[in-house]
């Protein structure tokens, strides 16, 4: 296989949700002497960016998305550790996301972390029923620019006021931005609170993401 | 309170033929023993392992033997009470009649005045439960919507704004966790006097649901133990969203959200042999683009029905779901399509209890005038349920010898009597010709009837003793939960 089909199939892959060729077939590339940045922008990312239109368009469905996520994260797990260490693969931001405390909604956080991370945002998923505390301290640990918080119950919205205020306490409110999401949320209740923005879908958050750390749209 | 009427269906629904019944028994039993149940709740796990259930504490998951589960639903009864707090509210699950009641738990109300959209609150809870006291198709009450202008005691001042404005039986949907569940009993006991005649007729119920797939909520199943120890029916909702929380297909996902269901009330049986329980599984589909429900699909009515008669096969009581409209605004002909299937379907398998009537955008906007539609919808289905009358008096042969050919029927009592026990539909066929016209508007026509209601509809108020004890029983609950 010459190298150019190679990096096609590698996007292929993606686009077809197949993590298993895709795992075969970033090993092959590293056999053959393959740039492993090469393959993850034009492959990898060339492919996930074809899925995100395609789903975007209406053709694909969100299991096409989420195993195409999948897909591209099996190959960078080939393709990664074998970077040059001048190299680095382009992150957008670095994202602490879970749904707050009392809460056990799962879905749409869990869409957002696939959306975020199709498109080039690093995601830490800390899971579900967490306090503001363990939102602020994971933000810490992982260096990130952006806290997402989901709320999908009236009862627990006023936990994404605590993480603001508690990321205030620890000094660190400059460095992370907040953005929050979930059935009940409005812009209204954002601006309430002091975060710094609201998106109602996966699509919206990910372009929010973006703003936030000021990537054009 | 105008007495209640419920739907006693004549016609029967069946999608599920016995054999397949069976295959999704066992298909249950199977999940059940082999691939277990996620219970994040110590108190449960406990009892789970002391009665002979598999129990990994590490992963939280319980695998249940199929004796267990079988000896546990054996105890659970077919039948039993549920009551208001005055005569005439007795709700008999026995089989032949569907009770219907509100939809609950919504967070957008529409405000009775201004009609702009905005959070919901207890006065809502409030003013839709004395409207509930009145319509004859609401036979018991879900607090509709949210008392928002409360923390976390709003379940209980829910209950509170529900208890003092309607005297028929209330279901919670919204007290979770073993210290709320436990102000709840104690706000049930003061409506029926004591702990002995809350047992006999409990005038509270509580609705839990599961975590598709295959779990349970910590705080949902200990307050459902205590519910359960107090002698609250208490009944256990799977909703599975086919193709990201069950199956895609409708067998699995009824196979996946039985074993959820049934795994509670083995947990409640298992705490309080022969408490009331109820089953209940509300599926439907996902959007297949924003994960969201898709609120009115085929697969979903069917699955309505089929929980039904899975429930039934157990040999439980049933909560059915019907009405529940996607749509953003009321008399539309979407509401109607979106209503219309379930609202039929879920009463002619046999529901024994039936959610709910009243709000739109799928269960989170109160339109207050909405319940008026949803009502004329109800009673329609009452009496197709009913279906054709072949009796004597039905058939009629009398009258039609004496009217003979080329006569009329007007002059006949027969007629005259029928008619009075009949039910127009007033909303879609307003017939007030000798009074004054109607508004053209059927929006404004339901609007008329509900601010005619709230305006002259009194509910027979708790005694001031009991008014205050439920009083004392939320500040102490503030002082504890809100702390
Ligand atoms: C599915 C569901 C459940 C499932 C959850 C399964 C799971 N594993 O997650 C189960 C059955 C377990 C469940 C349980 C309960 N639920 Co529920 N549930 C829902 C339902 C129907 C859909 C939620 C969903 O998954 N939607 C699909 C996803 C894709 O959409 P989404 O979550 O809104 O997420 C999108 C956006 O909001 C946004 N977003 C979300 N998070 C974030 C975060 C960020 C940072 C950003 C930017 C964006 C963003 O992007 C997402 C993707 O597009 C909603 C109704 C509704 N219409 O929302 C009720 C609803 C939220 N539940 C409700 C209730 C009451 C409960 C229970 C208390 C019921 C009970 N009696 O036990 C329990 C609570 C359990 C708990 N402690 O959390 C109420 C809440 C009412 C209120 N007053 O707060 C609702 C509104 C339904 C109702 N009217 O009754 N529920």
């Amino acid at each position: 296989m010459s190298k150019e089909e190679i990096i096609t199939r590698l996007a292929q892959s993606v686009i077809d949700g197949e993590p298993e060729d895709a795992v075969e077939l970033a090993k092959q590339a590293l056999d053959e002497g393959l740039d492993p940045l090469v393959c993850i922008n034009q492959g990898l990312t060339a492919g996930i960016n074809r899925v995100g239109e395609l789903f975007a368009s209406g053709e694909y469905f969100l299991p096409d998305l989420i195993i195409g996520g999948e897909a591209m994260k099996a190959a960078l797990a080939v393709l990664e550790p074998a970077l040059a260490g001048d190299q680095e693969r382009q992150i957008l931001g670095r994202v602490v996301l879970g749904t707050v405390r009392g809460d056990l909604h799962e879905i749409g956080k869990t869409l957002v972390g696939t959306m975020l991370t199709a498109n080039g945002f690093l995601v830490t998923d800390i899971g579900i029923d967490k306090p503001a505390a363990d939102f602020v301290s994971a933000a810490r640990e992982a260096n990130a620019t952006l806290i997402g918080a989901s709320a999908l119950l009236t009862t627990t919205m006023p936990e994404q006021q605590k993480i603001v205020e508690e990321l205030k306490e620890a000094g660190l409110r400059d460095q992370v931005r907040v953005m929050i999401g979930g059935a009940p949320i409005t812009q209204g209740w954002a601006d309430k609170i002091g975060a710094d923005g609201y998106a109602e879908d996966a699509i919206s958050a990910v372009a929010l993401a973006k703003q936030l750390v000021g990537v054009p749209v | 309170m105008p007495g209640l009427e419920p739907i006693r269906p004549q016609l029967k629904l069946e999608v599920l033929n016995p054999d397949e019944l069976a295959s999704i028994k066992a298909a249950t039993l199977h999940v059940l023993e082999q691939v277990g149940i996620h219970v994040p709740s110590e108190r449960a796990l406990r009892v789970f392992a002391e009665r002979g259930a598999q129990v990994d504490r590490e992963s939280q998951i319980v695998r249940l033997p199929p004796g267990l589960v079988m000896d546990a639903m054996n105890l659970a009864p077919r039948s039993y009470q549920l009551c208001g707090r005055a005569a005439g509210t007795e709700l008999a699950l026995d089989g032949t009649a569907s009770y219907f009641c509100t939809d609950g738990c919504g967070v957008y109300a529409l405000d009775f005045e201004t009609g702009q959209q905005r959070a919901s609150c207890k006065d809502d809870v409030a003013k839709m439960a004395r409207v509930s006291d009145y319509l004859s198709s609401i036979a018991f009450y879900w607090p509709m919507v949210s008392a928002q202008d409360h923390a976390w005691t709003a379940p209980l001042h829910e209950l509170d704004a529900s208890f003092n404005n309607t005297v028929k039986h209330v279901q919670t949907e919204t007290v979770m966790g073993e210290k709320a569940a436990r102000y709840a009993v104690r706000m049930a006991e003061v409506i029926a006097g004591d702990a002995a005649d809350m047992r006999a007729r409990p005038p509270l119920s509580s609705l839990i649901c599961t975590i598709a797939p295959l779990g349970q909520d910590r705080q949902g199943i200990e307050a459902g133990m205590v519910f359960a120890e107090a002698g609250i029916p208490v009944g256990f909702m799977s909703m599975p969203n086919m193709g990201l929380t069950a199956p895609v297909a409708t067998g699995g996902a009824l196979a996946a959200a039985s074993a959820e269901v049934v795994s509670a009330m083995v947990l409640m049986q298992l705490v309080a042999p022969g408490a009331p329980t109820f089953y209940s599984i509300v599926a439907s589909v996902m959007d297949p683009h924003s994960a969201n429900y898709i609120n009115a699909i085929a697969e979903k009515y069917l699955c309505h029905v089929a929980g039904v008669q899975i429930a039934h096969d157990w040999g439980v009581p049933v909560l059915g779901g019907a009405f529940g409209a996607q749509n953003l605004e009321a008399a539309t002909w979407q509401h109607g399509r979106d209503s219309v299937y379930n609202s039929l379907m879920v009463p002619l398998a046999g529901a024994d209890i039936v959610v709910g009537l009243g709000l739109l955008r799928a269960s989170t906007l109160l339109v207050p005038e909405q319940i008026i539609f949803d009502d004329e919808i109800y009673h329609t289905c009452r009496i197709l349920a009913r279906g054709i009358d072949t009796s004597d008096d039905g058939l009629a042969l009398d009258v039609i010898a004496e009217v003979g050919p080329r006569g009329h029927y007007l002059a006949q009592r027969n007629t005259r009597q029928h008619l009075r026990s009949w039910w127009f539909p007033e909303l879609s066929h307003p017939q007030r010709p000798m009074h004054e016209s109607a508004p053209p508007d059927i929006r404004r026509r339901a609007r008329a009837k509900l601010d005619k209601i709230l305006r002259e509809h009194q509910t027979q108020p708790l005694d001031d003793a009991a008014t205050a004890e439920l009083q004392a029983i939320l500040e102490a609950a503030e002082r504890e939960l809100d702390a």
